[in-house]
């Protein structure tokens, strides 16, 4: 593999003036041959289906759903292949489209390149190919508008989720409150009468039926419990908030009545205009709010206007709860680092500061240039990578902080940025940085997170209460070190194919911005000494002047020849800056954490300390007694309960919870059998009766489960039979 | 409800229904010593233990002594056409979701008239409790065969005695796709049939309960060997099926610990040909129920329904000429 070829640099000693490259990315010269995360499908939203999936992805799911895997296959998966390489061609180009409309445009085109008739085989094989797509949608190239299409995507997919979800709950709000109203008409006179009765009738009425004499009877028959007119007036009211709401447009396109007001906007491109429309809109939040209150509490019939109207009454907007705003849809705002006015960004801190429902993005074009809230003056590249590290400060919002050319990496912490029921910062880094146009931006953005200038991560407060659930470094190549190593495959002067590793540093992706060239000098081969080391190693090193060793960047040109170039202080400065930075993050992420190394090491010396003070003895004491050597303690035995049986003092009693209930006694005599609260019968009072009616209650008794006990009065007559009849019972 | 303020306000309100509140203004008009009594009181304790609103409770019955049912519930009720409690029952249910549903039915209305609707039920799996009252008889109509009737039994209709051999409503049920919860309990132990009414209640499905029931006038000492034996039931019990008392484990001893998912061993236990299973013979939770897979995305309103219709028309309508521009 020929990743460059080492020739005498023909500007050497001279100011740098050709564009160059980190000699890393000599193998993506040409990304439109190349398959890659881009063009990546802004996927249509679908139960399971992914936010954003790659194009190369999606075109590997087809084949292995189309193509059988041995040579059979491999026909119809080069045809494929080829039309995935002419969409990529075109949307490097800078068409866009959906998924299933470029590939008819494609494959109309490679059939007619190959000079086949409509219906042929490729046209035959393409067209099931494209049937069996898993996923469509729209397709994008990786651009400057990337991280803008991507969140509105993303937000568009979570307000259509929150859309579904309220009209389910307000259409049934509006459907049961419907009905109790409609079934409280039904007992009205209007309901009742004959022109009703005759409309209700509709064009078959043939005029056998008298609707006035109908109404005559139904008038006597219908119930008169009609609702209170302030509960009516309540319903109609709450009927009306809900359905004149202007939060959500109805959902179907033909559902559209005069009441209907626009639904708002919530897509913003400043933070202020947010801000005052979620002030200006408070008022209708907070009469829904209640609408939908009173309409569950009327639902279940729990609505008491002596309890319920002073706190309605008293409600205000600090009532709101998370839950009641979640409802409703959140604002997205769109802004641009180094377009946006500084204040802009101060305000959407603000904005997330204070819990609101908001999506804010950040989209980071240059890492290098004039930030916002401030421009650097001595510290180039260090303003824009810390928007979000800020944004973590404020505890309750989410923040995701990613490059273009990660965000399908990124795509379940997208998802959970939108599922977040707070506010969430996005700050997306787009690549497409104007002082560095040779750079794809997709390179260019890839190489923000190598480089640690730019690092990918999350914080996600509903993951768990502590940092280590909150805080994900995962996104990063190779973590546990200072700059992500590389293997580079070259070719030497002598021909020879050399390998070596180089690590991406800060420095590397610096080196393509012309704005910074002037910090760069080339040097030529044959003054490559010992000295010239790594911009890597150099930073290792642990004295910041090292004026022995020249520090440099395995660089090429665009002739793809690889030569070095020294870099100066200002450009190490930035390193360092920029690796500190990075030093923190994996701190946060519980990487290299300084206070676990502390207390660990503190921990060692402890132990070291107590293994030298304890001084091995001998003991001559007796090993301790152990528990099993003493004798055991007598337990008391505690004989078991002979279980308890009724006591019979002569009493009438009745086996209660054995009763069903089948009315044989209280028929019998109701004073002297009850019910309980169970509707179980038991004795209520055994005067008040005669022995005869308790011996025939308990030979009636269908489950046996009455004892007459011994007659209490002794001049009842025929007391002996009765005893005799009860002796079966007892 | 959807909002925690909306539950908060409802606590509010505390609702302290009686058992009276559910008994209509009808007393019971069940012969005197009729096991339908015994069921009626279960259903009412357990309308009262869950504090069930009158209004948010429907009885749905068809025809027969069981069938009456409703009348005696003060709850809405529909005392419905013969085998068809089912389908009226469901209608409700896919509706009125909120709503809590009971079906009461016997084995002449279940097991042969609305057979059909009884298979179908239990696949349909929709959220909803069966009250199955089986005493083996047609008694409403004084004493005809049923589908359970035991062979030679003499009835109006089989006068040299039934010829078949009954059919097993346990083995049927447990025997229909997506079978979700088969209990069997008997009227005369009340505590039992109230603790099997309540988990059937709080099953997430379609919940059938046959219950064994005494008919005094038709069917008169009918079930008494099984009465008078404990030794001939036996009790299932199970961490996740019914618990006995101590004192009702000294009268019952002859129990059996089943697992509720054990399909095999409720098959087995359903078909038994002398004791009398009493207990949980099957529950599984995981079922889908039809309701939940029917509900729609979006609740039918009057409006959408017309917005609905309104698009289909559109697309085969033709329009008038002059309206064309």
């Amino acid at each position: 593999m020929q990743h460059g070829r080492i020739t005498p640099n023909p500007t050497a000693r001279e100011p740098v003036s050709v564009p160059l490259r980190p000699a890393l990315y000599a193998r993506f010269g040409d990304l439109a041959e190349l398959r890659h995360d881009y063009p990546l499908v802004l996927v249509d939203r679908a139960e399971g289906a992914p936010l954003l999936r790659p194009l190369s992805r999606i075109i590997d799911d087809t084949l292995k759903l189309v193509a059988p895997a041995d040579l059979t296959g491999e026909s119809l998966r080069q045809q494929v292949l080829r039309l995935e390489a002419d969409i990529r061609r075109k949307v490097m180009a800078g068409e866009e489209g959906r998924l299933s409309d470029l590939w008819r445009e494609a494959a109309a085109g490679i059939v007619a390149g190959e000079g086949q008739a409509p219906f042929g085989e490729v046209d035959n094989n393409l067209e099931t190919a494209r049937k069996k797509l898993p996923l469509d949608g729209i397709v994008i190239g990786c651009d400057a508008a990337t991280p803008d299409k991507v969140l509105c995507h993303a937000w568009n997919a979570k307000q259509a989720d929150k859309a579904r979800r309220f009209r389910k709950i307000v259409d049934g709000l509006i459907l049961r409150l419907s009905d109790i109203l409609k079934s409280d008409h039904m007992k009205s006179d209007e309901a009742h009468d004959a022109d009703a009765l005759a409309a209700a009738m509709g064009t078959t009425a043939d005029g056998t039926i008298d609707f006035s004499v109908l109404s005559d009877v139904l008038h006597r028959a219908r119930p008169e419990d009609r609702l209170p007119e302030d509960r009516v007036a309540r319903i109609e009211h709450a009927l009306r908030v809900l359905k004149e709401q202007p939060f959500f447009a109805p959902g179907r396109a033909s559902d559209r009545g005069p009441e209907r007001r626009d639904p708002y906007s919530y897509s913003f491109d400043n933070c202020s205009d947010a801000l005052e429309a979620y002030r200006d809109r408070l008022p209708d939040v907070l009469e829904f709010t209640k609408a939908m209150t009173v309409a569950e509490l009327e639902m279940e019939n729990k609505y008491r206007p002596e309890l319920h109207d002073p706190i309605f009454e008293r409600f205000e907007t600090s009532d709101l709860s998370p839950e009641q705003i979640g409802l409703l849809p959140s604002a997205l705002v769109c802004l641009r680092d180094g377009e946006t006015m500084s204040a802009e960004i101060a305000r959407s801190y603000e904005a997330l500061a204070c819990g609101l429902p908001i999506t804010v993005l950040i989209q980071v074009d240059d890492l290098l240039g004039p930030t916002s809230p401030e421009p650097p003056q001595n510290s180039f590249g260090a303003g824009t990578a810390r928007l979000a590290a800020m944004a973590m400060g404020l505890n309750n919002a989410f923040v995701l902080q990613t490059t273009s050319a990660h965000l399908h990496r990124m795509n379940d912490a997208l998802e959970r940025g939108m599922r977040y029921e707070g506010p969430a910062l996005f700050c997306l880094y787009s690549g497409a940085t104007p002082s560095m146009p040779d750079v794809a931006p997709y390179i260019l953005s890839a190489a923000a997170t190598e480089a640690r200038a730019f690092p990918s991560f999350v914080y996600d407060p509903a993951a768990g209460e502590d940092w280590a659930s909150r805080f994900d470094l995962a996104g990063n190549p190779q973590i546990a070190q200072d700059w992500p190593e590389h293997r580079l495959l070259f070719e030497d002067s002598d021909g020879q194919r050399m390998e070596k590793a180089i690590a991406f540093t800060f420095a590397d992706f610096v080196i393509c911005d012309r704005r910074y060239a002037r910090f760069c000098h080339a040097v030529e081969r044959s003054e490559w000494s010992e000295e010239m080391i790594p911009v890597s190693e150099w930073l290792r090193s642990t004295s910041k002047q090292d004026e022995r060793h020249v520090p440099y960047v395995s660089v090429i040109d665009p002739g793809d020849r690889m030569f070095r170039v020294g870099v100066d202080g200002k450009i190490t400065e930035a390193a360092r800056r920029c690796i500190d930075g990075w030093k923190r993050l994996l701190e946060m992420g519980g990487i290299n954490n300084s206070h676990v190394i502390r207390a660990l090491a503190e921990d060692r010396l402890r132990r070291e300390d107590e293994a030298r003070n304890v001084a091995p003895t001998e003991t001559t004491e007796p090993p301790a007694p152990s528990a099993a050597s003493e004798p055991a303690q007598a337990v008391p035995v505690v004989a078991e309960a002979p279980a308890a049986e009724p006591v019979s003092d002569g009493a009438p009693w009745i086996e209660t919870p054995r009763c069903t209930t089948c009315n044989e006694c209280v028929q019998t005599n109701d004073a002297l059998f009850a019910y309980n609260d169970d509707m179980q019968a038991y004795i209520a009072d055994p005067d008040a009766g005669t022995y005869r009616q308790i011996v025939e209650a308990a030979e009636g008794c269908q489950v046996s489960i009455i004892h007459p006990g011994q007659p209490r009065n002794p001049d009842e007559p025929n007391l002996e039979e009765l005893i005799e009849r009860a002796a079966a019972f007892n | 409800m959807t909002a925690s303020m909306s539950q908060s306000l409802a606590q509010m309100v505390q609702t302290d229904y009686e058992i009276g509140d559910y008994q209509s203004s009808i007393a019971p008009r069940w012969c005197t010593g009729c096991g339908d009594t015994a069921i009626l009181t279960a259903m009412q304790r357990l309308c009262r233990d869950e504090q069930l609103p009158p209004e948010k409770t429907v009885c749905v019955s068809g025809i027969g002594c069981a069938s009456r049912l409703p009348h005696y519930m003060n709850a809405y009720g529909f005392h419905g056409i013969h085998g068809r409690a089912l389908p009226i029952a469901e209608g409700i249910k896919i509706r009125r979701p909120d709503m809590s549903v009971f079906v009461t039915t016997g084995d002449g209305d279940c097991c042969s008239i609305g057979a059909a609707h009884w298979l179908h039920a239990v696949r349909y799996n929709m959220n909803m409790t069966m009250l199955l009252h089986d005493n083996n008889v047609y008694g409403l109509t004084k004493k005809q065969a049923s589908p359970t009737s035991p062979k030679g039994l003499s009835t109006n209709t089989t006068p040299t005695g039934a010829s078949l051999n009954p059919l097993n409503p346990l083995t049927v049920t447990l025997g229909i796709a997506n079978v979700s919860f088969v209990a069997q309990v008997v009227d005369w132990i009340p505590e039992l049939l109230y603790e099997v009414l309540q988990k059937a209640y709080h099953h997430k499905g379609f919940s059938f309960i046959r219950i064994l029931q005494r008919c005094p006038n038709f069917m008169d000492h009918h079930f008494d060997a099984w009465m008078q034996d404990p030794a001939r039931t036996r009790i299932l019990t199970h961490g996740d099926g019914l618990r006995l008392r101590p004192e009702m484990s000294r009268v019952y001893k002859n129990q059996e610990t089943h697992d509720p998912r054990d399909m095999a061993r409720a098959l087995a236990l359903a078909a038994m040909p002398d004791e009398v299973p009493v207990g949980i013979l099957y529950s599984n939770p995981d079922v889908p129920c039809y309701d939940e897979l029917r509900a729609g995305e979006r609740p039918s309103t009057p409006a959408l329904v017309e917005t609905v219709l309104n698009e289909e028309f559109d697309k085969v309508g033709i329009w008038p000429a002059e309206e064309e521009a």
